[in-house]
Formats: C-alpha cells, structure tokens, sequence
C-alpha cells in the first residue's frame, strides 16, 4: 500500500512532448484512473511510473520516497501492458506465476502456495480452463486476461494497469470491471488505471485524471468530472452523449448583458451571473443532454427547435434538435430517461434549459469561467 | 489434381533439371568418387584403407592415441577434433549469447560487434597467423600476460610445445568465432518485442533472471543455428592448424582434415586420405541430421 505522487513530471520523444508538466497525486489505496484520447500521453505516463522511462525532468514519489530514477524492480509495483506482454515460451500458469517464482524464497512461498495462488486469480478472470495452453494459442481477451492475472498474483505497492479490459467482449467486461474493482477494495491496493472509455472511468474510480495532449486538465471524482468540467474538452469527453457546447457572444446593452447563441438571445440568466462573465466576450456554453427539458407547446423563457433525430437507447431516448433554422448543424442533444413515443422528427419543439447546471467556458482557453 | 497443376509441376521439373545436373557432376559425384576410393585398396576392394587409418599409432597421423592417459596430448586427430567441440563449441555459443545481450544497451555496439565480426571475414589461414603471434613468447599478449600475474610455466611460445599447442589453437579459435554467435544471437534478440523484457522487469527479475528465463527461451532456434554450424565448423577445422601449428609439435595439434591432407599431399595415400574424408563426412552428418530434424519440426 502506497501513496503515488509526480511533480512536474515532462517526458519527451524528440519533439513529441508525450507527457507535459504533470502534477499528480495518487493517495494510499485510492482507484485512479487516467482517461483521455488516444495519444494523450496515458501509457507514458504510467511507464514513468513504473520505471521503464524516465523523465526529463521533474520527480516521482512512491509512499514518499522518490523513485525518479530507481529501477523499476525497486519500485515495488506490478504492470498490465497495454499489448499484454506476455512470455512466449512459456504456458499460462508458467506466465502468471513468472513474478511469484522469482521471488519465492523472499516471500517464502513454497511450489504449493504458488500453484493455489495461481487457480485462485485464474479462477478469478476465468482463465483455469487455460492454464497450460501457450500463449500464442490464445485469443486476444484471453490474454489480456493472463496479463491481468500475472499482475494480480502480486501485493505490490502498486497496480498499473494500461486499458486492461479494452479487448474483452462486452457482457466480460463488466463483469471483470466489477470484480477487479471488488479486489482492489478488499486488498486496498493503490491502482491507477488507464483507460480511454469513459464509461469504464466513471463505473470504477475513485478519482480521475482526464488528459489531453500530455497534460492533466483536470482532476476529481466521478461526479466532479461530469458535473462540474473544468475544461470544455472534459465536458465533451465524458458523458454519452457529450455536453452540448454553443458557442455565444455576450452583449452589453442598455446597461443589461445579453447572451447571443446562434438560434436565441436572451437576458444572462440570474443564476450564471459573474463579474468574470461579464469581461468575456466570446464564450462557450456547455449543456448536458439531460439537464434539459423538451416541451410541447410555446413556454416563457423556452428556445424554439425542429426534432431532427430521435434515438430509442433501450432505457432512454436522446433527440437531437435543430435550434437554428439558418444552420442545419447547430444542433442540441438532449437526453430523455425513459422510452418514449411523445417525438417525432419533424416536429416542433421548446427547450427549457436548466440554467443552474450551465458551464461557462471561455472560448479562447476553454476553462470554466467562475 | 487439376490438369493446370499438374502441367506447372512438369515445367518446374523443366527448370530444375539444369541445376541437378550442376550438383550430380560437382557435388554428389566427387562425393560418391571419394567414397568408392576410400575401398580401393592394393587387392581389390576393401576396408583395409578404414583398418590402417584407425590403427595409425603414428602420433601425427593416428586418430585415437589414448595408451598411458593422463598425459598431455598427442591424443589423435579425432579426439583433439571432439576436445575442440567440447570447449570451443559450448564457450563461443555462450560468449556470444551473453555479449549480445550485455551490448544490447552498450553505447557503440556496432562497433563492438564489428571488431568481433573481423574474426569471421579473415582468412582462417590468417587468423592461424594471429593466434601463432598472439601465443609467442616475446610479442604474444597471452604468455605475457600470464608472465605478468605469475603463471611462469606458460611464459612461453604455447604452439611450440605438446602440452599447450592444443589449447592455444582452441583459446584462438574461440576468439575468432565468437563474433559468429554474437552476430546470430545479437540479431534475434534484436528482434524480440522489447516488452518481453520490460514485463520481467517489473515482475522483479534481476538482469541475470532476465538473461536465463527470458532470453535464453527466446532466441532457441537462434542458438540452434549457432551449435550446429559450429559443430561444422569444428570437425571442418583445417586452415587454423596449418598455419599456426601444422599438427605439431609431434602431432600434439592434429585434427581430421590436417590428417586427411597429410595422407593425400604428403603420402599420396589416395585411398587413406578418402577414408579419413569418409569418416570426417559421417562425423559432419550427425549436427546436420540435428537440424535438418529441428527445421523440419518447426516448418
Ligand atoms: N517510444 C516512443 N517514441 C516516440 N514517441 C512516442 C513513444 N511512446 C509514445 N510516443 C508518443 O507520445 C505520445 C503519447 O503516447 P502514449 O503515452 O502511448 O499515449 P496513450 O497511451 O494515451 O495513447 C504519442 O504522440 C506517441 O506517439
Ligand atoms: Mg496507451
């Protein structure tokens, strides 16, 4: 059990600047997860962690101790690679119990304790069947699988695991999210996981990073990084569908700030109200799909809108709607929780929107504007 | 089988038939010539050629000399061959697995691996020179270098004496063919996914654990390739001898094919010298059987 800290960190491939001044801080026994794009310097980051790069500048703790330059068999810490990795020559159980062996006499394991431990985690991910096939003669979700098991078997200070999970089939999936989440609570082991699924981030963090061109934009639980984005780009990473994002100007006029959006003007509502709005001319408004209300008839303080689209999702219903008949593509997604017949493409709608659950960016930065 | 198939089989019939030829006159007939020459003998047909050339008790000449053991060498052609297989093949093998890996990470590599490579591209009659020089007691770097630690029995010219030509000629020909197995093995670690090794890494794994368990595993048929075409090169071995020690002193360095060659050039034994050829041939067939069995089980 570990806390996990990076100041400053910079890592870079020639010109590539993979990961950009990366501050973090993991705390003892926490699920971390790092979410972004592909490219966006995840897998970097988490093999500076490990020890297999190092940066070009700034430190890396582990439970306090700084590990920016220790191999990484003194770090103490296990690793699903994103590409498995597994060993060719050798079988599944040979593979899983690999780290186990290396040390038995320091952990004063004996052949027995190994090979429990080995049906325990192969059990676990359901690879038991498998234990003596090679590697080669295994699909791709089975050996991710193995991988997973190999870092499994360990205790180590820390858990890496690089998008363990992204090549099993989807019913697999979740049932491997919840128990790898089940383990991790019960063994308290510090993870930080990458993923680029935001979905899965969501489902199984403690707190999230999401990233993007190497830098962290911003970090928070669940929660916070859904409601409350610091960054456009994290409003429209998480959430399926993303937050809606209109791009508006604000006006002063008779003493009274108006909001300009492409299809509506109207009076900056009370409940965004800020001196720090005001000075901004060019901004972004940021809504998710399901803090808006459709309604059927003309209603004050409503944004007039064509049904274009209407998605049945099973649970829920998104429709996507015009509120600019001079541009086809300003269009709002809106997210309804049940199935229903009510819409219909074509149809003329309101839009109520709940102006208290707003983000504000600044279009020339995209940060939240407070 | 289809008609079209069966017409393109005939055609590159048509296009093999030429080279056949090429082989059966040059290759498999002095083959078979040697072998129907190793039977000729003063009365007809025979094994009198194999009896005599086994029961040579002439040390420069004899194939297996092992009366009053232990004693320095001469032990006979054949066993100085497997003598030399015995060290040279299992230290050139190793030397040159644990040099490819130890200068994977090594700043100039390159150009390690060509100065190692230069022991390949030399004429092995030269590098024959090399080792006579690298023995000599007054310009030679080994009998100085032991005068130097304090092993003042070996300060001396090694190829002039029984007890140390052997293992001069053996010594020098681990040099000059390690760069054989460092080239192989450096070019198949080179192709390994470098995640193998970073996996190990993490799970704990000491640079030598890492060596054994992973590398080691990982480039087999590699290290296949190595022993067998050393094993050839071993039994084949000829130029080295000649040069730098010409079988002496009293026969204390000979090898098969230096043998061979004294029946044929010096006695003009014909059917002594193809016997030897016959008997070095059978010898070479046992590492080709090895890997023609491996190939075909990988294939
Ligand atoms: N070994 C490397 N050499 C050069 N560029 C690299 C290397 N590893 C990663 N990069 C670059 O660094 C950036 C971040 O890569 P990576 O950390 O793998 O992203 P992610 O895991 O988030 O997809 C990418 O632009 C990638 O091309
Ligand atoms: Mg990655």
């Amino acid at each position: 059990m570990a806390s996990v800290r990076l100041e400053s960190v910079v890592k870079k491939f020639g010109k590539v600047i993979a990961v950009n001044n990366v501050s973090l801080e993991v705390k003892d026994g926490e699920f971390f997860i790092l979410l972004g794009p592909s490219g966006c310097g995840k897998t970097t980051t988490l093999r500076l962690i490990a020890g297999l790069e190092y940066p070009d500048s700034g430190r890396i703790y582990i439970d306090d101790k700084d590990v920016t330059f220790l191999e990484p068999k003194d770090r103490d810490v296990a690793m699903v690679f994103q590409n498995y990795a597994l060993y060719p020559h050798m079988t599944v159980f040979q593979n899983i119990a690999f780290p186990l062996l290396l040390k038995r006499k320091k952990l004063g394991l004996t052949k027995e304790d190994i090979k429990k431990r080995v049906l325990e985690v192969a059990r676990l991910l359901r690879i038991e069947e498998l234990l003596h096939r090679k590697p080669g003669q295994l699909s791709g979700g089975q050996q991710q699988r193995v991988a997973l098991a190999r870092a499994l078997i360990r205790r180590p200070k820390v858990w890496l695991m690089d998008e363990p999970l992204s090549n099993l089939d989807a019913l697999l999936r979740l049932a491997m999210r919840a128990e790898l989440k089940r383990l991790q609570k019960e063994l308290g082991i510090t993870t930080i996981y990458v993923t680029h699924d935001q979905a899965e981030a969501l489902s199984m963090a403690d707190r999230i990073a999401v990233m993007n061109k190497g830098k962290v934009i911003q970090v928070g639980t669940p929660d916070e990084v859904y409601l409350k984005p610091k960054h456009v780009f994290v409003g429209t990473f998480i959430g399926a569908p993303p937050m809606n994002v209109i791009e508006c100007r604000i006006e002063e006029q008779d003493g009274k700030y108006l909001l300009q959006c492409p299809g509506f003007t109207r009076e900056i509502p009370q409940e965004i109200m800020a001196s720090k709005l005001v000075k901004t001319k060019e901004i972004i408004l940021g809504i998710r799909p399901e803090f808006i209300e459709v309604i059927e008839s003309p209603a004050p303080d409503t944004i007039k809108g064509k049904i274009l689209v209407v998605e049945p999702l099973g649970s829920e219903t998104i429709l996507n709607i015009n509120i600019n008949p001079e541009n086809e593509e300003t269009i709002i997604k809106v997210k309804l929780p049940k199935i229903t017949k009510k819409f219909r493409p074509g149809e003329t709608v309101f839009l109520k929107i709940d102006w208290s659950k707003v983000s504000i960016f600044d279009k020339t930065t995209g940060f939240l504007l407070e | 089988m289809s008609t079209e198939i069966k017409i393109k089989k005939r055609y590159l019939a048509m296009f093999l038939i030429p080279g056949f030829i090429l082989v059966a006159i040059f290759v498999i007939g002095p083959i078979i010539g040697t072998f129907i020459i190793s039977f000729e003998t003063p009365n007809g047909f025979g094994l009198s050629n194999y009896y005599d050339v086994i029961t040579e008790t002439s040390p420069t000449k004899a194939l297996v000399l092992l009366n009053d053991m232990p004693r320095p060498p001469p032990w006979g052609a054949l066993i100085h061959n497997l003598v030399w297989t015995a060290i040279h093949l299992p230290a050139t093998t190793f030397l040159g697995l644990l040099l490819a890996y130890l200068l994977r990470r090594v700043y100039g590599r390159s150009i390690v691996k060509s100065i190692m490579f230069i022991g390949m591209v030399i004429p092995m009659v030269v590098g024959g020179l090399i080792i006579r020089f690298m023995f000599d007691k007054y310009i030679g770097i080994v009998p100085n270098l032991c005068g130097l630690i304090g092993l003042t029995g070996l300060d001396k010219t090694w190829t002039s004496y029984p007890d140390t030509a052997l293992i001069a000629l053996i010594i020098g020909s681990i040099w000059l063919w390690t760069g054989f197995s460092l080239t192989i093995h450096a070019a198949a670690i080179d192709s390994l996914p470098k995640t193998y090794i970073e996996a190990a890494k993490i799970d704990g794994a000491s640079d030598w654990q890492i060596f054994w368990k992973i590398i080691v595993p990982s480039v087999r048929a590699a290290t296949l390739t190595v022993i067998v075409m050393t094993m050839l090169w071993d039994l084949k071995i000829f130029d080295i001898v000649y040069a730098a020690t010409k079988g002496g002193p009293g026969g204390a360095s000979t090898v098969l094919a230096f043998v061979m060659w004294l029946y044929f050039a010096l006695d003009l034994a014909y059917g002594k010298a193809a016997a030897v050829a016959v008997i070095l041939t059978l010898l070479t067939l046992i590492p080709a059987a090895i890997y023609i069995r491996q190939v075909m089980k990988r294939g």
